[in-house]
């Protein structure tokens, strides 16, 4: 009598339990009270349908300060139980005690977990994940409140069978399993037998390839899922349309739990046919790299195997594997990303989460990263049971700053909705049975892969606002002249009370030594800073600047005594970063290149060589020489701009009055965020790369044709007030 | 680029040497941490490892994470197992975090190798000691030479000045393997120091 099995799914039964909400986005079977199916059995039945519909009379009345209205709900790993609050207790006591199928005890009752109000947003209705248990395993479940530390009486009993590893055992694909799940937690999934079950999970599932974006120093393979339904794009540019989403499991290698998620994860997304699973993979890509750091992984140490954290190093892209996660962004242009960590801190709670802080991100991104924290994870963490707060809300003052080498803040840079993931080691004080080691690394793992499936959901359900706030953030960026900030945080507020009921991460502000007012309009690198030998990486090898700027996807402008990186692109807030002589981890110290025009100018403007205009007036034409460079931001042209056989050419955030003909360029080609009354003609640019057309309103029509490499948009659409012609069509 | 595979193993074929339980012979361990590690049939049992060789028993203990990736990037295991008999003293997880630094262990285990070895050797006797053996001597002598004074600690051994077993008397193929709860040796403590979070 417990649930009634339909096609396959569970159906919930009623209670009249406030808390037994339907849930969205899992299946789940929920169980009810004891209490209230004992009622429901010896309550007056007038017909069959209505049992359990009408109002039933207590089996017996609750004592003071009881808890009541228990509900357990099913999950992958983990249990909500719910419950009626008792008011002004300090806390509750969630016991379980494992049982035979006629729930009988055939283990010690045990306290698995403390509720306290600092858990969750609303304390109306408190809920607590229990997990760490074996999956499958049945269990009764009681809580009980405290005043002080006195105990107060125990709720009536649930009993009930936990969910049982992901995947039907007699299905194919389904019923493969890692390493970790086989041996219950034992031994986390070694490197060959995660080769093996990637490969089946390839193998067996059409909506899977299975990439290798690069190889680790000791040559192991950087694997990523690439999944998607009926099956994933073809091309990392045809995967980047669909707005793909990015979770990295693994990049310190003794910090393992995140990447046993992803695995599971990544077999759910290929063999789970519920609508949800398919209404994801139907309108986007979803990227999963298990183990960015496989050698550290393998030998159990946070760096990889020349003893460097890779969470220090995607910026500079000193290590081969940061290098392949850099170029996989450049080329897949995931909107949104998880970076998953273990932490050490017993005190913090169950899931730390932090945006990308450095104050370079734009302020859109760092706004919604924020939304996805606050307003989605905490929400969603308080209905569930799982504890999400902010990185470093107990007593960590010293994590979560802003080092553009954390994968975090690299994301922001790069105009990525993003999180960082911790998962708290130890069981603490709220978690008190987890002393036991599979207990504790199932509770983590289960915990990420209820992250990682809330960040889908997450994803899903915001895409326009994540695609607003990067289309905004990439205008932003691409025109900004405004100060730079080498290092330093934009605040976290405090959430306000019961959650997270303590200290946020520390302000972190920038000191005037790391802040730049007067920014330059580029950065011009010698041949030596460019392709010259460098030796920070593996072997004392490291790769140029030339080839790491590539596998950013700058864009550089070769002039006669060397290579020009101007700022009017996406990136512009990570690239003085590592080309200034001011950052704090800067590769080279390039020169500051300033505007050349910032005024007002009257009449043609002919440009030979280098010309900046920013926040200049030009009324008139503007016209490039040959192998000339142009850099506009914030500019307004009055008048036709004509480019032919120029060297480059870089508008952000400006206006063009008239038409705007870009021919013939032997070099990069980006015109974001800028308004242009009259034909816009893109033709026959020859750089190799894809010209940048994004975010621009055209009142004309758009002509492409014969640029070496279609121009993109970013995924950032443009307004075009005519039609839109040859490579330009869909743009 | 599809995916290519440094080594092809079937899922299905994932050897679990730990789930193999003899139950004509059951290990019996003991101490205040075993309740902790995998019992009864769960894989990684005491049963099953009693016949494994070092490295593939440690793989099963799971509070040894640290201490059998350092015994591996040692590269002792040859001489460890070519060795008519053993006992390892093998801290804890817990154990090495109240001893080193991350940045300190990833040292120790990637570029000072020598000094691991030195440090792992502490924590090796080359003869098989049981929990009572540990119990009835004055002092053992580990394989870097240097003679630790043991004896009893209520239940258990107590090893050297601080540390004391906490699960004790597991088999091997060739000795035993005690968990200890303090790192052996004469390293400076780094915990604490220059934890730089995410
Ligand atoms: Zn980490």
């Amino acid at each position: 009598m417990r649930t009634v099995r339909l096609t396959g799914t569970d159906v919930l039964i009623k209670t009249g339990s406030p808390h037994l909400e339907v849930p969205l986005n899992h299946r789940r079977s929920t169980v009810i009270a004891i209490s209230a199916l004992l009622a429901a059995t010896f309550a007056p039945v007038v017909t069959s349908t209505s049992a359990f519909a009408a109002p039933l009379p207590a089996f017996a009345a609750a004592e003071p300060n009881q808890v009541t209205d228990l509900t357990v709900t099913q999950a992958d790993g983990f249990a909500t139980v719910a419950w009626t609050p008792v008011p002004g207790v300090t806390d509750y006591q969630i016991e379980r005690t494992a049982v035979d199928a006629s729930n009988a005890p055939t283990g010690t009752p045990t306290v698995v977990g403390v509720w306290r109000p600092n858990r969750q947003v609303n304390n109306e209705e408190p809920t607590f994940a229990d997990a760490g248990f074996n999956p499958g395993s049945r269990f009764q479940w009681r809580v009980r409140a405290r005043i002080g530390t006195a105990e107060q009486p125990y709720s009536s009993p649930v009993f009930d069978t936990t969910k049982a590893p992901w995947g039907d055992p007699a299905v194919a694909g389904q019923n493969l399993r890692t390493q970790w799940e086989t041996t219950q937690a034992a031994q986390y999934t070694s490197d060959v037998n995660e080769y093996a079950y990637t490969a089946e999970v390839d193998r067996l599932s059409e909506r899977v390839r299975v990439v290798e974006i690069g190889r680790t120093v000791q040559n192991r393979p950087i694997n990523m899922f690439v999944i998607g339904y009926p099956t994933p794009p073809a091309t990392p540019a045809a995967v980047a349309a669909t707005s793909p989403l990015a979770v990295n499991c693994n990049v310190h290698g003794n910090e393992p739990g995140d990447r046993e998620a992803c695995l599971i994860m990544a077999r759910q997304l290929a063999f789970s046919n519920d609508a949800r699973t398919l209404g994801l993979l139907k309108n986007t890509t979803v990227l999963i790299v298990p183990t960015i750091n496989g050698d550290g992984r393998a030998a159990n140490t946070r760096g990889n195997v020349t003893g460097q954290d890779l969470n220090r190093d995607y910026s500079l892209i000193r290590q081969p594997e940061t290098a392949a996660y850099v170029r996989m962004l450049r080329d897949y242009r995931p909107v949104a990303g998880y970076d998953g960590h273990e932490y050490g801190n017993s005190q913090a709670g169950d899931l730390p989460m932090l945006p990308p802080r450095h104050q370079n991100v734009a302020q859109q991104i760092f706004d919604e990263s924020l939304d996805m924290i606050e307003n989605h994870m905490y929400v969603e963490g308080a209905k569930d049971g799982w504890w999400a707060c902010p990185y470093g809300c107990a007593n960590g003052s010293g994590v979560g700053l802003s080092e553009e080498t954390i994968l975090r803040n690299t994301l922001g840079l790069k105009n990525t909705v993003n999180s960082l993931l911790e998962l708290r080691s130890s069981g603490g004080a709220t978690r008190p049975d987890e002393g036991n080691t599979a207990n504790n690394r199932r509770r983590k793992t289960f915990s990420a892969l209820w992250t990682f499936n809330q960040f889908m959901d997450y994803h899903h359900n915001q895409l326009s606002d994540i695609k607003t706030a990067r289309g905004e953030a990439i205008e932003f960026q691409a025109g900004n002249n405004g100060r730079i900030v080498f290092r330093g945080s934009r605040i976290v507020p405090l959430h306000p009370a019961p959650h997270p009921g303590e200290a946020g991460p520390r302000e972190d502000l920038p000191t005037p030594d790391m802040i730049l007012d007067n920014a330059p309009c580029a950065y011009k690198l010698t041949e030596a800073q460019y392709n010259g030998a460098r030796t920070d990486g593996p072997n004392d090898v490291g790769a140029t600047v030339a080839e790491r700027i590539a596998a950013h996807g700058w864009k550089v402008v070769k002039v006669a005594d060397g290579y020009v990186v101007p700022l009017a692109q996406p990136e512009r807030g990570l690239i003085p970063l590592l080309l200034d002589e001011q950052g704090e981890e800067e590769w080279v110290s390039g020169e500051r290149v300033y505007p050349t025009l910032t005024g007002r100018h009257n009449g043609p403007l002919t440009i030979s060589g280098f010309a900046c205009l920013s926040g200049a007036t030009v009324n008139g034409p503007v016209n490039l020489r040959p192998g000339a460079t142009l850099v506009a931001t914030n500019t307004t042209i009055s008048g036709p701009v004509n480019a032919a056989n120029a060297a480059g050419v870089f508008f952000g955030d400006s206006v063009v009055r008239g038409p705007l003909q870009v021919a013939n360029t032997n070099g990069p080609v980006t015109v974001i965020g800028t308004n242009v009354s009259g034909p816009v003609n893109l033709v026959n640019n020859t750089n190799g790369a894809a010209p940048y057309f994004a975010g621009n309103s055209v009142s004309g029509p758009l002509n492409c044709a014969g640029n070496s490499t279609a121009p993109t948009n970013l995924e950032v659409r443009n307004v075009v007030n005519g039609p839109r012609a040859g490579q330009c069509a869909t743009l | 680029m599809r995916t290519r595979l440094l080594a092809v193993v079937v899922v299905a074929a994932l050897a679990l040497a730990g789930c193999t339980s003899d139950s004509s012979t059951t290990t019996a361990v003991s101490g205040p941490l075993c309740d902790e590690l995998p019992k009864g049939d769960e894989p990684g049992n005491p049963t099953a490892l009693a016949s494994e060789p070092v490295d593939q028993a440690l793989q099963w203990i799971t509070v040894l994470t640290t201490f059998e990736g350092a015994l591996r990037a040692s590269e002792l295991v040859p001489e460890l197992e070519g060795k008519k008999a053993i006992t390892v003293l093998a801290p804890s997880d817990d154990a090495f975090m109240a001893k080193f630094s991350q940045d300190n262990l990833d040292e120790l285990m990637i570029k000072d190798k020598d000094t691991l070895r030195t440090l792992l050797r502490a924590h090796i006797v080359d003869r098989s000691l049981s929990l009572a053996d540990l119990r009835d001597a004055d002092s053992v002598t580990t394989l870097d030479g240097t003679t630790v004074k043991v004896g009893e600690a209520d239940k258990m051994a107590r090893i050297g000045d601080e540390a004391t077993t906490v699960c004790a008397d597991y088999r091997i193929a060739n000795g035993r393997v005690h968990v200890i709860n303090h790192v052996l040796g004469n390293l400076p403590t780094t915990a604490g120091q220059g934890d730089s979070g995410h």
